[in-house]
């Protein structure tokens, strides 16, 4: 049974988010998703870049007003 | 390790030691192998125990991230140890000439004392940026 | 069995290694350098030296913060 959780790394300078979403993962079973809530442009890209390096699944890249929701699973 | 990350760091100037760490700890995380040869003034701004404004000193950026909380340096590279592989190395002669021991040094951070000639030997098999 | 003795206690990295390498150019083919160092780098430094070289690194030891090599000349 997946589970989803939030991140809100609103407010987080880069590399805030992305280390944040690191620290999260670490912690979660692999099929569960960590949406991460970024206001920071940089971590949008770098996200999912990341994601792509180390093997991760990135779900979906959502813009909101005024932030980024992306959604990541972990694969491994 | 032929993707290895080499950096050396030098310079005592804020914005340059928080772009050393930001450049180890993502590449650390992002499964690069990373090492850090710490010497000359940036070695002075890794002792243990200073505050904030003791350790960094830099121009109009600097402010800026102390202003904004941005990620501090020194975490920047815990967290890049703590989630990949990253050794950061005290330049040994720097480390004499101040007449300081790796205890004088801030904890769980440096991987040891080291000398160019092994760093330099090792960074030809990858890429070796000086800050 | 030593052919000479090199005193690098007190000098501060690179110049153990730097120092070393010049008591090796003078030396014949196959003698033994020892060297005595204070460095805490010189252990990984002599070792790529060596290997970089071809100087073989026949012992490298510490005693408290002296550190010991004996290095033989490559041929």
């Amino acid at each position: 049974m997946s589970e989803r959780i939030t991140i809100d790394a609103r407010g987080a300078f880069c590399p805030g988010p992305l280390m944040e979403l690191i620290a999260a993962l670490k912690t979660r079973q692999i099929g569960d998703e960590i949406e991460i809530l970024s206001s920071d442009k940089g971590s949008v890209t770098d996200i999912p870049e990341w994601c792509k390096k180390v093997k991760h699944d990135c779900l979906s890249v959502d813009e909101k007003e005024g932030y980024w929701s992306v959604l990541v699973r972990k694969a491994k | 390790m032929s993707n290895g990350l080499f950096i050396i760091l030098c310079s005592g100037e804020h914005e340059k030691i928080q772009m050393a760490a930001m450049m180890a700890s993502v590449a650390a995380v992002s499964e690069r192998p990373v090492e850090v040869f710490v010497s000359m003034n940036a070695l002075l701004a890794f002792a243990n125990g200073l505050e904030s404004a003791e350790r960094y000193h830099g121009a109009e950026f600097s402010e800026l991230l102390r202003a904004k909380d941005a990620p501090d340096a020194i975490s920047l590279l815990q967290r890049g140890k703590e989630f990949g592989d990253l050794k950061i190395w005290a330049c040994s002669m720097a480390l004499d000439v101040q007449g300081w021991e790796m205890s004088h040094l801030e904890k769980d951070l440096f991987d040891g004392p080291a000398g160019l000639t092994k760093f330099l030997s090792d960074a030809e098999q990858g890429q070796l940026i000086t800050l | 069995m030593v052919d000479q003795v090199l005193d690098a206690q007190g000098l501060v990295c690179p110049m153990p290694v730097l120092e070393a390498k010049k008591a090796l150019a003078k030396m014949a083919a196959g003698a033994t350098l020892k060297i005595i160092a204070t460095d805490p780098a010189a252990k990984g430094d002599f070792e790529v030296f060596c290997r970089n070289t071809g100087h073989e690194l026949l012992e490298a030891s510490q005693d408290g913060s002296i550190y010991s090599f004996r290095i033989r000349r490559a041929p």
